[in-house]
């Protein structure tokens, strides 16, 4: 029914008359509403069916099959039912209720000792027992005799009640009564009746955070939480690869069960397949009450404890004028042709998997090699192109009219940023743990030179340059972070070579020549001339000089083998 | 039962003052009178207890206002008091009349919260009194154990930076007679030599304003009918700082030019509804409310007050003369007919409960079937007395535009009704 009727002022709703909650809300229909409850747990009413007693309805799998059942856990024989006012019963009433009452006494002391569960239920001639199988010894579960007492009418009830011995079942004893079930509503009134007790019918009611962790199977939303998840990573853990995801890989392809029961990092194992195989290891209904604040939140499917720290502002600023951005660049120029020439160096320091024979101490060392060899380079091309790329913005500043011509920058820079703020000389070394981890430093995203390129970048978003420019400012940033994987990768595979004094993939006795050497003289001759052949090239800016190009490439490439040549014995090129 | 055509349609229920927004094709049954949509519309509305609608005289008042000065400064036109002397000489109330009438008041009100008005004429004429009477009744009340409030209803123009910190320190509610801007203000409100006193006003209210400490205090513009313009006197009010406004037409005084007139009442209706609008658009963008009938009118509909009587005249409150006499209010001071006793003799017990019934607004006429008649309570007693009821449109109109502000501002900005209690 579509609502009509809106009451607006306080008068209105005082008076208005809730038409009642949709069919789905009733009580008898309501979702999931003895498992625990949602709205209502219907299970802490019918506890009380039988006036005098109180059941409690055990479902298997909260106790063994044995258990399972209506079991008897209180006698009330001040239950008021039991004294019923003469001036509102009926005199068949009065007499039933005095009838059960002498019953109950006379059974009290008998029911008091051992577990009483119900055996058979009649009514109206009929009677359902509830033992299950013909042997006795399944008997039915709780939640089905619930089902059964609910549909009982408020009508004269006999029931049985069987003691149920730890040893067996066969040698039982019974207790008849005689009683009615009850109605649940005080007849004049419309009020529940008295004998629940303030909190009784709402005891079980859906809570998060609490039993329904554990308990809610209706897949209502207090049943809404992650079942497994990734762990998070123990304290002090690495946690820097670039996609957040820990260094520790299987860390970050098993999942846990998010309600084990031990939180210690180290129980954090994998879960097991199923919900039931779990269950033994996730935390006890009092444990949640107990501990459910160690329960985590989860991120992304990954569970989260720490405090959230939000990012440092934004540092990013842009530069005061065009000027200012071009001697920014200028810097940054200098430094993109340092890293050149010490990942140049490093490339040179690596065996050539060609030449390496079948080790069988180190199965993979060629295609460990190989792998190095490769990313390595392609980190020195990449960073050849930002020298091309720092000075394209020198040159495009210029041909915007922003600045005034500045020459091609293709001098090194003499020290290198650190990647935390710092500053180290530069320096021609082999590919050894540590300079790889200085090269790793240098690239980390968010160092100085992303820092630098992010200030660059934000100045071009101004509307004064011509879009071109940000998008290839923004290529060289994104570029870094894949600089940063590379190396990271290069780390993962020579990193069990590292521990030998002579790392079998290195050329350990690479020493930079003298620059007066001899042997050095032409390749420091070709490195001059591909400088002075990228400078002519650089001058003419978009219209590039390409004669000057080839003849560059060219010279690179004889600089490639002659570099290798020198190194096959043990001479690095002494760029600076 | 009256049926508000809007947006979203309304039915307001009489009894218990209860507004309750309908479907629209309910609505449109309803209106015809299709009894299947009456019954659905009697079921949905549920079936309030009819409120107590009866008016007694069992409890002593606990608001009064001493006339401190029949007399005034000033000589506006339209002033309902001839110039505060209510046809007499002018006089000053004495301090013992004053303490007489403050300690009947104390008398029957222990555990209570009583407020105590100053008045005039223009009462601060006789300040000396008014702050002796502060004192006093500051003194008796907490010997007592009652909270004592007070107010004071002034022209502003005698207000000295004295005056403002006695005001601000026993938290008075201060209503300062203004009517707008210069030109609208001077129109009236003039001094003895024709001189208006705007500018004068102005310098006092600003004292306050500037230094307001726990003094509230709100402008009361009296609208003749040379100038029928609200907004325009809100707008100048505010700039001069006033944050509580509120308007009043003018119903009776010694000028008949000055009163409207039947046909100047749907002209007033829509300057109303034109300053509601504009204030409900200023609630809407999340300022506060200055407008005070608009604020009262919203607060009274949620609460759906329901009233037997326009205010508590006679009931809770009566006002004292210079001279010790009790009266129904402020406005029939003076009044022989509606004289309630004296300080010397006490209030008259079968005097009040004699003019409560006779005010019953069911008793009244055409009010007994007028559909706003809880929510209006009848108009002014002095006003109804001395002229009959006038423009009764007009407040039926202003009303169902409040109730249409209502029901959006429910939506819209229900924080302004926080801390409304039912009644």
């Amino acid at each position: 029914m579509t609502q009509k009727i809106f009451p607006r002022n306080l008068t209105a709703q005082a008076a208005y008359q809730v038409a009642g909650n949709p069919a789905t809300t009733r009580l008898e229909d309501g979702v999931g509403n003895c498992y625990p409850g949602l709205e209502f747990d219907h299970r802490n009413l019918d506890r009380r069916f039988f006036p005098g007693l109180v059941f409690e309805f055990v479902a298997q799998g909260d106790a063994d099959t044995q258990r399972t059942g209506a079991r008897l856990v209180r006698l009330e024989t001040r239950d008021s039912d039991l004294t019923p006012d003469p001036r509102n019963a009926s005199d068949k009433e009065v007499e039933a209720a005095n009838r059960l009452r002498a019953d109950l006494g006379r059974e009290s002391v008998v029911l008091s000792k051992g577990d009483w569960f119900i055996d058979t239920i009649e009514q109206n001639g009929v009677e359902i027992s509830l033992a299950g199988a013909s042997d006795g010894n399944s008997p039915l579960d709780g939640m089905v005799v619930w089902r059964l007492v609910r549909c009982l009418e408020p009508d004269v009830v006999k029931i049985t009640l069987v003691r149920r011995e730890k040893s067996t079942i066969k040698t039982r004893r019974t207790v008849s009564l005689i009683g009615w079930r009850r109605k649940f509503l005080e007849p004049t009134t419309g009020v529940i009746k008295t004998v629940y007790q303030p909190g009784e019918l709402t005891q079980s009611l859906c809570s998060p955070w609490q039993h329904d962790f554990r308990d809610c199977a209706c897949d209502y939303w207090a049943s809404n939480h992650p079942d497994i998840v990734i762990a998070q990573n123990p304290p002090g853990a690495p946690t820097d690869l670039p996609t957040g995801a820990p260094e520790i890989p299987v860390r970050s392809l098993s999942s846990v069960d998010w309600l084990r029961s031990d939180r210690k990092p180290e129980a954090a194992a994998a879960a097991l397949g199923t919900f039931g195989a779990n269950r033994p290891y996730q935390m006890d209904h009092y444990e949640i009450n107990q501990r459910w604040q160690e329960l985590n939140i989860v991120l992304l499917g990954k569970e989260i404890s720490n405090i959230f720290r939000p990012r440092i502002a934004d540092l990013a600023n842009p530069f005061g004028s065009p000027d200012e951005l071009a001697d920014n660049l200028e810097f940054l120029a200098g430094i993109e042709h340092v890293l050149v020439l010490e990942y140049l160096y490093a490339y040179f320091s690596l065996e050539d998997p060609k030449n390496l024979r079948k080790n069988p101490k180190w199965p993979t060392l060629v295609e460990d090699l190989t792998f190095a060899q490769h990313e390595l380079l392609m980190v020195v091309v990449s960073e050849m192109r930002h020298l091309r790329w720092a000075n394209q913005l020198l040159w495009e500043l210029d041909h915007a009219g922003l600045i005034k011509r500045r020459d091609p920058v293709l001098k090194p820079a003499l020290e290198v940023p650190t990647g935390t703020g710092g500053k180290r000389p530069r320096a021609l070394r082999i590919l050894d743990a540590d300079s790889l981890e200085s090269f790793i430093n240098v690239e980390r995203p968010s160092g100085t030179i992303e820092g630098q390129y992010a200030r660059a970048y934000a100045t071009l978003r101004g509307r004064s340059y011509p879009p071109t420019m940000y998008q290839l400012a923004e290529r060289i940033i994104a570029d870094g972070v894949d600089h940063f994987s590379r190396f990271r990768g290069i780390k993962t595979v020579l990193k069990p070579y590292f521990r030998m004094p002579s790392p079998p993939y290195l050329r350990n006795n690479l020493k930079p020549a003298s620059p007066g050497d001899g042997r050095v003289k032409r390749v420091l001759g070709l490195y001059q001339e591909i400088l002075k052949a990228l400078g002519e090239a650089y001058k003419k800016g978009d219209l590039e000089d390409a004669k000057s190009i080839t003849q560059a490439r060219l010279e690179m490439a004889e600089m490639d083998s002659e570099g290798q040549k020198l190194a096959r014995e043990d001479v690095g090129i002494p760029f600076f | 039962m009256h049926l508000i055509d809007d947006e979203r349609p309304l039915v307001f229920i009489v009894s218990g003052s209860r507004l309750l927004e309908v479907d629209r094709d309910l609505f449109a049954e309803i209106a015809t009178g299709d009894k299947e949509a009456m019954s659905l519309l009697r079921k949905g509305a549920g079936n309030a207890p009819t409120p107590d609608m009866r008016v007694s005289a069992d409890r002593e008042p606990n608001a009064i206002s001493l006339n401190l000065a029949q007399t005034c400064n000033l000589a506006c036109s339209y002033c309902y008091a001839d110039e505060g002397r209510f046809g007499n000489r002018p006089r000053l109330m004495q301090f013992e009349v004053a303490q007489n009438a403050i300690d009947n008041l104390l008398e029957h009100s222990s555990g209570r919260r009583v407020t105590i008005g100053f008045i005039g004429g223009e009462p601060f004429l006789n300040r000396p009194v008014m702050y002796r009477a502060v004192e006093y009744a500051r003194a008796s009340a907490a010997a007592r154990g009652v909270t004592v409030g007070f107010s004071v209803a002034t022209n502003g123009t005698l207000i000295t930076p004295e005056d403002a910190r006695f005001l601000g320190e026993n938290a008075f509610a201060v209503s300062i007679s203004i009517d707008g801007d210069s030109s609208l203000h001077d129109l009236a409100r003039r001094d003895r030599s024709g001189v208006g006193s705007y500018a004068a006003a102005v310098s006092g209210t600003l004292t306050l304003l500037e230094h307001p400490s726990r003094a509230r205090v709100a402008a009361r513009a009296t609208i003749t009918r040379q100038d029928l313009r609200v907004t325009e006197r809100i707008e100048a009010l505010a700039s001069i700082g006033f944050s509580e406004i509120g308007v009043s037409p003018l119903r009776t005084g010694p000028d008949q030019s000055l009163t409207l007139a039947p046909h100047d009442w749907p002209v007033f209706l829509g300057e109303m509804v034109r300053a509601a609008d504009g204030e409900w658009q200023r609630m809407r963008a999340g300022q506060t409310a200055r407008f005070s009938n608009l604020a009262v009118a919203l607060r009274e509909l949620h609460r759906g007050s329901s009233r037997p009587l326009p205010c508590g005249a006679g009931a809770n409150y009566v006002s004292v003369s210079a001279d010790g006499g009790y009266f129904t209010c402020h406005r029939t001071v003076n009044d022989p007919a509606l004289k309630l006793g004296s300080i010397r003799e006490g209030l008259s017990a079968d005097s009040r409960a004699d003019f409560l019934r006779s005010r019953h607004v069911d008793a009244q006429e055409p009010c007994s079937v007028c559909w706003a008649r809880y929510l209006c309570g009848g108009g002014c007693h002095a006003e109804v007395i001395a002229a009959g009821r006038s423009g009764c449109d007009y407040i039926r109109g202003w009303l169902e535009h409040c109730m249409k502000i209502y029901t959006r501002s429910l939506s819209e900005r229900p924080d302004f009704f926080e801390g409304t209690a039912a009644l």
